[in-house]
């Protein structure tokens, strides 16, 4: 089987299968390592690292590393397209479906109770987050930004802007660990 | 701003190259474009987009994308969003991959990126107040919220068994409704 059909399905198999986003791709990821060694296991968690300081989500991102890996800039595209594709189809058929039924007592009911749920979701991977990177000096810029924001709305550039240039300013003073 | 494909693809390519952090800011993200900024949606329809594209399987930035893309412009602003948001990504990973493990460990780098975990904090802050506006309407979506947050952050249920759990009780809060209007 050539590489690109390898690829193609695997990745797809990740897009298809992984759920509920960001983190939920990893347990794919390593099973790849294991059986293709298209990467090493310490490659993968060097790329995790990596995807946090490149643009994109973390399944995007190590589709495009491992295909550019693998064979080069069109075995990135590959792995890039096939991890995408199961969303584009099944995302198409549900706006679909939606658009059909909106006015469906059942449909309505359902995103009556998922939407707080998946509101739920996000504020417990924000806690999460704030717990495994807070310290004092993470608290004092937080809460800063915290003021920034409160009164006027801001661009989402301005707080990720004035966070990177506290980080670079308190790195140079050693502070940040 | 009128609605192009080629506007449609440059509104997501911004956002793809500020989605740092792994695709969580991806709300927030939309919200500022989309909504503020644009006016191309309503609030309500992306927390709409937001709850969907976690209950089906895929990368969630992705999936909120697509269905964002397909409301403005169906299968083409689908296909328009998606490109747009991946591109960043995609061509970060090319032109950096050589040098990319050297880069994670430059000390800097580390501390910019230090800096934008609290940044990305504080997005996600506003989003879920943003989101909690337009879906904890009652007693009950409070409720949902406060079990969906304390089962998923304390005792660490899989998003996955958490949403379809939700979907369930959606359609179970409808039977018995339709049971007691019969009666």
């Amino acid at each position: 089987m050539s590489i690109y059909l390898k690829l193609f399905l695997e990745f797809f198999h990740i897009g298809l299968f992984s759920f509920g986003g960001g983190y939920a791709t990893l347990p794919f990821l390593y099973h790849i390592a294991d059986v293709h060694k298209w990467y090493t296991t310490k490659q993968l968690s060097d790329m995790i690292a990596v995807s946090s300081i490149t643009p994109g989500p973390v399944g995007v991102n190590v589709a495009t590393f491992a295909g550019f890996t693998t064979s080069g800039v069109l075995g990135a595209l590959i792995a890039t397209v096939s991890v995408i594709l199961p969303s584009f189809i099944i995302v198409i058929a549900v706006s679909k479906l939606l658009n059909r039924f909106r006015e469906n007592k059942f449909v309505q009911s359902v995103l009556y109770t998922l939407k707080p749920a998946g509101c739920g979701l996000l504020a417990a991977v924000g806690v999460d987050m704030f717990i495994n990177n807070i310290n004092i000096l993470g608290m004092v810029l937080l809460i800063g930004l915290f003021i920034a924001g409160a009164f006027e709305k801001r661009d989402p550039l301005f707080y990720l802007g004035v966070s990177a240039a506290a980080g670079l300013i308190a790195g140079y003073f050693n502070l940040t660990f | 701003m009128e609605i192009t494909l080629y506007n449609i693809f440059k509104t997501f390519f911004k956002v793809g190259t500020m989605l740092l952090g792994g695709g969580y800011v991806i709300l927030p993200l939309l919200q500022s474009e989309l909504v503020d900024k644009k006016n191309w949606m309503s609030d309500e329809e992306l927390c709409e987009y937001y709850a969907l594209g976690q209950s089906i399987p895929g990368i969630i930035a992705a999936n909120v994308s697509i269905f964002a893309g397909y409301k403005l412009k169906k299968i083409s602003g689908a296909l328009a969003a998606i490109l747009g948001i991946v591109s960043p990504a995609f061509i970060a990973i090319i032109v950096l991959a050589r040098i990319l493990e050297e880069l994670v460990n430059l000390k800097f780098v580390q501390s910019i990126f230090w800096g934008v975990g609290i940044g990305i904090l504080v997005l996600i802050f506003f989003a879920v107040k943003e989101v909690w506006s337009k879906s904890i309407t009652d007693k009950f979506t409070c409720f949902m919220f406060f079990l969906t947050f304390i089962l998923s952050g304390c005792f660490k249920i899989p998003p996955a068994v958490l949403i379809i759990f939700a979907i369930f009780i959606g359609l179970w809060l409808q039977a018995v409704k339709k049971i007691e209007g019969e009666e």
